[in-house]
């Protein structure tokens, strides 16, 4: 009898068991991520649209992110100039840099590449999937695509400077897209792609100036003008013609801030260059947006080393400091020289704002922010929101005393371009008439290294006109030969080029053949 | 059904008897007796139950009992640990003495297995065993410490020294590189988190030792493959105090404890020499950078300008103080530990009752641990077929950690020694108080100033019940729950948050894990010839974790620190997460048995996750094993010398599925944030390339093994060799980041552990007044990656990262070996010229004699990546214990030697400390640079860092680690009988320890060579292991104990 009603009791539990194990399998085992989305179930509504293009502005600031100890990423483009050095040797990646031995390992070279494909993949995103939004305001739809386009072409014009050949990908990837494993593109066919961007950009019909820091068509006039202008140069070497464009797309700019001096202009102090306040304003067409809610402004490294110049005491790296040489190749009574009044200072406040002292060198005053740091009397606010210039009119006057001088020489109108960046400067400028387009087209190029020194541009410059700045001569060398101060190594004809990152060779076996020298 | 059923019969034929017998004066036949061992000495607490009922008793200090039973067919049933169990028919005895003899205790012991027990000589796989005795030789916070050493093939790492500590355990080496390298802990039958919690610590972390009874580690195949996809890396069960029979029991252990300062403290400048230092270093900038020197670029950095603040300087520029920072951040206060147990039942129902406190003050001031726990079981045999039972536990455990990052260890090396702790107005000073050094904030202000709190709570619970079904087989059903919240609290005061005034965090993470498991045994013997064991199962696991967290800065006053984030200027972030993972399993296992000679296990598990890809969820993970007692065959019966041997074989397939949910999925973020109109606006973009084939990761195991007794199990050895092949690792392979992604996961790469493992257990002297056993273990872990998903090697893992790469994964080599550049020494003035044909590592400085020397690999003059080769490598070539423990009557005394030996270290420490001066203090061997007339060094001569220094990663940094650690003496008393009996007690031992003791290192090192650094990178931290980077110091712990019982 026992083993009866036992065994009956095991016949419950074997149905129990088998109902519960059928009951199982189905829903139990079944994924959906809670705090994500996926693609799917995205892209439906305008609201998606503009969280997808803010995506896109947040990785810009992938140049402000570490590259190891005591540096960052926009380092790359400052150290390999010569204008620049280091008062620490800790970080080895940016002393390879310095010393123009990097290679395909080298840090800041990786980061760069994988941070603009980021950048490119964010914008193919939005280019991709918002056209399909409905219902969506036609005009937003435009803004947002025309943003997105601009974005995108700016992280393919850095791209193509930087390492010539690259994959060109327009369309967002899965593991199973066709050019997931791309070979390198020509130089011409990128180009074709930033141009064909910028001009659907253009039309857009963003507003000229956009105080939120949003792009807007001043920005895209100008990044178009200095396409054209590089691709006029090194390599493309497409002459006349594209200097033409780029000075009649610069003249656009031009046309318009004279008659709206008060939207697009130059600041009338160097202190409103790297002012909280003038932020997205007059001379600043474009900016990567900082502010520390979301993150501060990525410039420390050039803070000197370990002296209180802030409200936070003895805490920078002076890993990019300026070369005494080129601090001494501005002209005398430059007031871009000017100790806290251009854009070097030579002293501080202890702390900030407390007993003036003597640094004993210049450092970079340009993306100094008084406002969050302190000055003379005043407490710092100590929450550093200034922005990263990208494109400021200074510039734009210059590309286009620069390209117009090309075309047919110095005329009245470059010449007046060139003049307001002088006159800035408190410097005198020879009449017109002295100048032939040489000795203005070196004139121009020395503004260009003098006004847009350590804003990341230079080593571009040094690229397209495969030419340097010599600090001694205050002339211009040929590129491959020029001896950088800052390290007394010369430049090589490999240094045009960056060499791909060796990983990113490893992992796409089609991405060949590396730079030459490299 | 009409028959009754058969316990109310028995139960009315007892009543029967008993009033027959109450009628017939049979009633209240006392039994009385002596319990002896087989020398005749008493024994005291044995339990003697009549069975069939609730009557119970012990025996008394003289090993004597008496006891009231039914009648003549009464059983008593005689049972004391480490002893066989007795039963005895009472029949018409009046007195019964009793000889127990000792279980021939390695091979009748009983060690737990996934789902069962089994006699230890009937294992066919590879399974380390603890028991309570050993555990309770070493006082540890933790389980995880309690450990170390004990098992062959089980590394334990005891990485830090503060209170809690922090372990890594690796059974039989790494299996994985992206997914988890720690054991699967199961408790009763729960399973534990297994992934790596907060402040790289384990859940079992959390669990109160003094409540554990036994541990076994499963290694091989065949014993983790019931446990499938979580099996890789080995398996510990771990099973909690159960209720006994018999008399009630209290105990009260409690133990007291001071921590003191440990080896190998750093040795610093003083005031004198850093002044000493200082002024060279200032002088020998004019030779590297002349140029800068003769410009005057140096000239604000004269020490005479820096020497003035009369506060810390005499007129003279002598210092006014020699703070020794080591002494002033560190402590010897008194540490306690409290566990009180009830413990009883009767032959139906029994349970145990604990509490403990705990309460451990760290070696560096403000540092703590305490934990409060409790504990209920019962087990209760409600019905002849059926027995319930459970166990919850809670566990309340607050730390206070000042290694969370490198700050304070680090600062204690470095904050000037000419500083006073705090100047007369009773502000702190700090380094960054000195002009033109770096601007950091003291050791001491840091451990005020700054607060890491971490609250956890874990609640662990479990139910059974057990169904007789029939003859041999039972069904078994375990519900288990297992919530984990850790709130993590911070803040910093408005002195050391700057940027902020003042800035604090809250954050509260909640894991809740439940499982549902039910399966059903089978246990069948065929004339004593055949003996097969069954299991068959299926499981279902589910966890849910949530967590969230805000944070806010610019507070008015440090009063509230992070108990009131409101009152802050800034509100600062707010976040939340949640994930839900879940598992389904069927797994069966079969053991058979021929004549007790020949075994055979085949064990297989089918684990169903929703982590994987949709066609992959489910995988199938078989073992097999075999074994032959040889002892049993008639040509070794009776053999004098080999009493036992037996070698055992094994192949299986385990598995590992510890990645983060939703990995197979293509995910967005929303976590993007830019800016627009100087306002933060969140972004949503991409974030995860999706694999749908995403699957398990394998790991195929191979294990052969002999156990050999010899002169009666006297001395007994255990060798085991292994090999692990892990194939289809999870891994974050990477991808062209011409896609805007850097990594997929992805099954690729493999990677092999192969191993031996040798333990010998041996009672060399067994006399009445004087025993002396030893214990002995080595093992040996050769691991090598064998493939990846890409020719490219893997960096950044392990490590602080703060220099370039100091670990590289790369096929061919161990995982996560040290990368660095090698330093052939300082360059000498005859090589002056050679030296300066280097592009400049140093500042873009030219290089001089006195700078540091790399081999130049390549020969281009130029130091750069192709330098860089494998430099080292944190796992040691083998590692063991040797523990002797020696009873002189009373008196015992164990001495638990731990060593290790090809372990390097990568000594960190030396950037900030050795290759730069003139920012901070520096460690005294600096005073052993190079000079002109001192060449022969190491160390790159003195000068500010200014004028340019030279810092790598290099072969300098890389020490033998190898080492012999004195890591317990204890000493204990146990009173005799007649004073437990004088005193009411049945059980009174005192005893004092010292863990730590001695440290005897290869290398001259600073610190501790078992170590990790304290902000190793992110969740690579499994490749750190062997890096010093300014660490909790390890103390020697001195301790007092006291456990009683009655």
């Amino acid at each position: 009898m026992k083993i009866k009603n036992i065994s009956s009791a095991a016949k419950r539990f074997w149905v129990l068991l088998f109902v519960v194990v059928q009951m199982g399998c189905t829903e139990f085992l079944t994924e959906v991520a809670p705090s994500n989305l996926t693609p799917e179930s995205f892209y439906t509504i305008p609201d998606h649209a503009e969280a997808a293009i803010a995506s896109v502005y947040a990785d810009l600031r992938h140049m402000g992110n570490g590259a190891g100890i005591f540096s960052a990423n926009w380092q790359l483009l400052e150290a390999m100039t010569g204008t620049s050095t280091t008062e620490t040797a800790q970080n080895s990646d940016l002393n390879n840099l310095y010393g123009l031995v990097h290679d395909g390992f080298t840090i800041h070279i990786r980061n760069y590449y994988i941070g603009l494909y980021r950048v490119i993949a964010q914008a193919n995103q939005v280019i991709e999937k918002v056209p399909a939004i409905t219902p969506m305001d036609a005009a937003q739809k435009k803004r947002i695509l025309g943003e997105a386009q601009f974005l995108r072409a700016s992280a393919y014009f850095t791209a193509v400077q930087l390492w010539g050949d690259i994959p060109l990908i327009s369309k967002p990837q899965t593991a199973s897209s066709e050019d997931f494993n791309p070979s390198r593109a020509s130089v011409e066919s990128v180009y074709k792609l930033i141009v064909d961007d910028l001009v659907a950009a253009e039309a857009a019909g963003l507003p000229w100036m956009d105080a939120s820091g949003r792009v807007g068509s001043a920005a895209i006039k100008a990044q178009l003008a200095k396409v054209y202008l590089t691709m006029a140069g090194f390599p493309l070497k497409k002459g006349a013609s594209h200097y033409k464009l780029a000075a009649d797309k610069a003249f656009e700019v031009i046309t318009y801030a004279n008659s709206n001096p008060s939207v697009i202009n130059l600041f009338t102090t160097y202190y409103d260059v790297h002012r909280e306040s003038t932020k997205n304003k007059l001379e600043h067409l474009f900016m990567i947006q900082y502010n520390t809610s979301v993150a501060g402004n990525p410039m420390g490294n050039f803070f000197p080393n370990f002296k209180p110049v802030t409200f936070n005491g003895p805490g920078g790296t002076g890993s990019s400091v300026p070369t005494s040489a080129f601090y001494k190749s501005y002209e005398a009574g430059d007031l871009r020289a000017k100790n806290q009044e251009g854009y070097f200072y030579t002293s501080y406040f202890t702390n900030g704002n407390g007993a003036p002292f003597e640094l004993g060198a210049p450092y970079v005053f340009k993306h100094f922010n008084q406002t969050a740091n302190g000055f003379a009397g005043v407490a710092g606010s100590r929450n550093d929101n200034l922005n990263v210039p990208q494109i400021r009119y200074a510039e734009v006057l210059l590309i286009y005393a620069e390209a117009q001088n090309e075309v047919g020489g110095p005329t009245q109108a470059a010449y007046d371009a060139l003049k307001r960046i002088r006159d800035r400067a408190q410097l005198t400028t020879p009449a017109l008439g002295t100048f032939n387009a040489n000795s203005f087209r070196e004139l121009v190029w020395k503004e260009r290294w003098h006004e847009l020194c350590f804003e990341q541009i230079t080593w571009f410059d040094m690229v397209r006109l495969r030419k340097a700045f010599n600090e001694n001569t205050k002339g211009f060398d040929e590129f491959v030969g020029h001896t950088n101060l800052s390290s007394n190594q010369k430049l090589q004809q490999k240094h045009l080029l960056l060499p791909l990152p060796v990983p990113e060779m490893q992992n796409n076996p089609n991405l060949k053949p590396q730079n030459p020298g490299y | 059904m009409q028959t009754k059923s058969y316990p109310k019969m028995t139960a009315i034929l007892v009543a029967c008897l008993l009033s027959l017998g109450w009628m017939t004066t049979a009633i209240g036949q006392t039994v009385k007796g002596k319990v002896t061992d087989e020398k005749g000495e008493a024994l005291i607490g044995v339990n003697i139950i009549v069975k069939e009922t609730s009557k119970g008793t012990t025996t008394d200090l003289d090993g004597m009992y008496s006891i009231e039973v039914a009648g003549a067919n009464s059983v008593l049933s005689f049972t004391y640990l480490g002893y066989e169990s007795k039963d005895v028919v009472v029949n018409n005895q009046t007195v019964i003495n009793v000889t127990l003899s000792p279980d021939s205790k390695v091979l009748s012991e009983v060690v737990v297995i996934g789902y069962g027990t089994q006699r230890k000589s009937d294992l066919t796989g590879s399974v380390s065993s603890v028991k309570e005795n050993d555990l309770l030789e070493r006082p540890s916070p933790s389980l995880n410490q309690a450990l170390a050493g004990r098992m062959a093939g089980v590394q334990v790492n005891n990485n830090s020294g503060r209170p809690g500590g922090r372990t890594t355990v690796r059974v039989r080496g790494f299996s994985s590189i992206n997914s988890s390298n720690n054991p699967l802990y199961v408790v009763d039958g729960v399973m534990l988190p297994q992934g790596t919690q907060n402040q790289f610590s384990n859940a079992i972390d959390y669990i109160n030792p003094n409540d554990i009874v036994s541990v076994e580690v499963l290694k091989d195949a065949s014993s983790t493959a019931i446990y499938g996809a979580r099996g890789a890396n080995g398996v510990i069960l771990i099973t909690t105090r159960k209720g006994k029979a018999g008399e009630g029991t209290v105990s009260y252990n409690v133990d007291m404890s001071v921590n003191t300062t440990g080896p190998n403290k750093p040795d610093v400048l003083n005031a004198a020499e850093y002044v000493a230092v200082e002024d060279l270093a200032w002088r020998n900038m004019e030779k590297y950078d002349p140029t800068g020197w003769k410009a005057g670029k140096w000239a604000y950095l004269d020490p005479k300008l820096r020497r003035i603040d009369p506060r810390v300087w005499n007129a003279d520029g002598s210092p006014k103080f020699d703070t020794d920072w080591f002494e002033e951040s560190t402590q010897a206060s008194l540490s306690q530990n409290h566990n009180l147990g009830f413990n009883g039942g009767n032959e139906r129902t029994q349970y145990a009752f604990s509490m403990g406190y705990r309460d451990d003050q760290g070696l560096i001031k403000t540092t703590y641990m305490k934990r409060y726990s409790g504990r209920f079981t019962i087990d209760d045999q409600i019905k002849p077929w059926l027995k319930v039972g459970g166990t919850l536990s809670y566990n309340n455990q607050a730390e206070r950690l000042s290694d969370v990052n490198d700050a304070v260890s680090r600062q204690i090396v470095e904050d000037f020694p000419f500083l006073p702790v705090k100047y007369e107005d009773g502000t702190y000073a700090n380094n960054r108080d000195f002009p033109f050094a770096e601007g950091t904030f003291s050791s001491v202000h840091r451990l005020y100033g700054r607060q890491f709190i971490l609250n956890t709570q874990t609640t662990l619970g479990s139910f059974y019940a057990n169904i007789k079904l029939a003859k041999g087989l039972e069904f078994k059903s375990v519900a288990g729950v297992n919530i984990q919240t850790q709130e993590n609290n911070q803040s910093q005061t408005r002195t050391l948050a700057i940027a902020n005034r003042g800035e604090a965090s809250v954050s509260n993470r909640k894991e809740t894990f439940w499982s549902l498991e039910n399966y059903l045994t089978y246990n069948k013997s065929i004339n004593k010839i055949h003996n097969i064991n069954a299991l068959l199962g299926v499981s279902w696991q589910q966890t849910d974790v949530f967590g969230i967290s805000g944070n806010s800065r610019t507070f008015a006053t440090d009063y509230f620190g992070f108990n009131n984030l409101g009152a802050a200027g800034v509100i600062g972030g707010v976040g939340s997460d949640a994930a839900q993972f879940s598992f389904n399993s069927y797994f069966g296992r079969v053991n058979y048995s021929l004549k007790n000679k020949y075994l055979v296990t085949v064990t297989g598990r089918s684990d169903g996750s929703s982590k994987f890809g949709a066609n992959e969820k489910f995988a199938f993970f078989p073992s097999g094993a075999l074994a032959w007692r040889v002892s049993e065959e008639d040509f070794l019966k009776g053999n004098s010398v080999i009493s036992n041997l037996k070698v055992r074989t094994s192949y299986g397939l385990t598995g590992n599925s510890e990645i983060p949910a939703y990995s197979s999925l293509s995910l967005l973020s929303s976590n993007y944030a830019t800016v627009i109109g100087d306002t933060r606006v969140s972004g949503t973009g991409i974030s995860r390339l999706a694999n749908p084939n995403l699957q398990w990761e394998k790991t195929a195991q191979t294990d052969i093994g002999v156990e050999l007794g010899l002169f009666n199990n006297r001395l007994n050895l255990e060798l085991d060799y292994y090999y692990r092949l892990t194939t289809d690792m999870l891994l974050d392979a990477p991808v062209p980041s011409s896609s805007g992604y850097t990594t997929i996961r992805r099954n690729v790469g493999s990677m092999e552990n192969q191993g031996i493992e040798f333990t010998v257990n041996a009672t060399i002297v067994d006399k009445d007044k004087f025993q002396w056993t030893s214990f002995f273990n080595i093992s040996a872990n050769r691991n090598k990656v064998l493939t990846l998903a890409t020719p490219s090697d893997i960096f950044n893992v392990g490590g602080p990262n703060f220099t370039n790469p100091t670990n590289i994964i790369r096929i061919g080599e161990p995982v996560g070996s040290f990368w660095g550049l090698t330093r052939l020494g300082i360059w000498s003035e005859a090589e002056r010229a050679e030296a300066a044909k280097f592009t400049s590592y140093r500042n873009g400085l030219t290089i001089l004699p006195g700078d540091i020397k790399y081999k130049d690999f390549n020969g281009d003059y130029a130091i750069t990546d192709a330098d860089r080769s494998i430099i080292g490598n944190g796992t040691p070539d083998f590692w063991g214990t040797l523990s002797n423990t020696v009873r002189f009557g009373n008196l015992d005394l164990t001495l638990d030697l731990q060593y290790s030996y090809g372990n390097e270290v990568m000594l960190m420490n030396l950037h900030p400390s050795e290759d730069r001066q003139a920012l901070a203090n520096s460690y005294s061997s600096v005073l052993n640079a190079w000079t002109p007339t001192n060449q022969n060094t190491m160390i790159a001569e003195v000068r500010d860092t200014r004028a340019g220094y030279v810092t790598n990663v290099d072969t300098w940094w890389i020490k033998d680690g190898s080492f012999l650690r004195g890591r317990n003496l204890l000493v204990g008393y146990n009173f005799p009988a007649e004073t437990l009996s004088k005193l009411r007690l049945s059980k009174l031992r005192l005893y004092a320890s010292a863990q730590n003791f001695f440290l005897i290192v290869s290398d001259k090192i600073i610190g501790d060579p078992e170590v990790t650094p304290t902000n190793q990178g992110g969740g690579n931290s499994a490749f750190s292991q062997g890096m010093i980077w300014h660490n909790y110091p390890k103390p020697t712990v001195l301790l007092i104990g006291a456990q009683v019982a009655f």
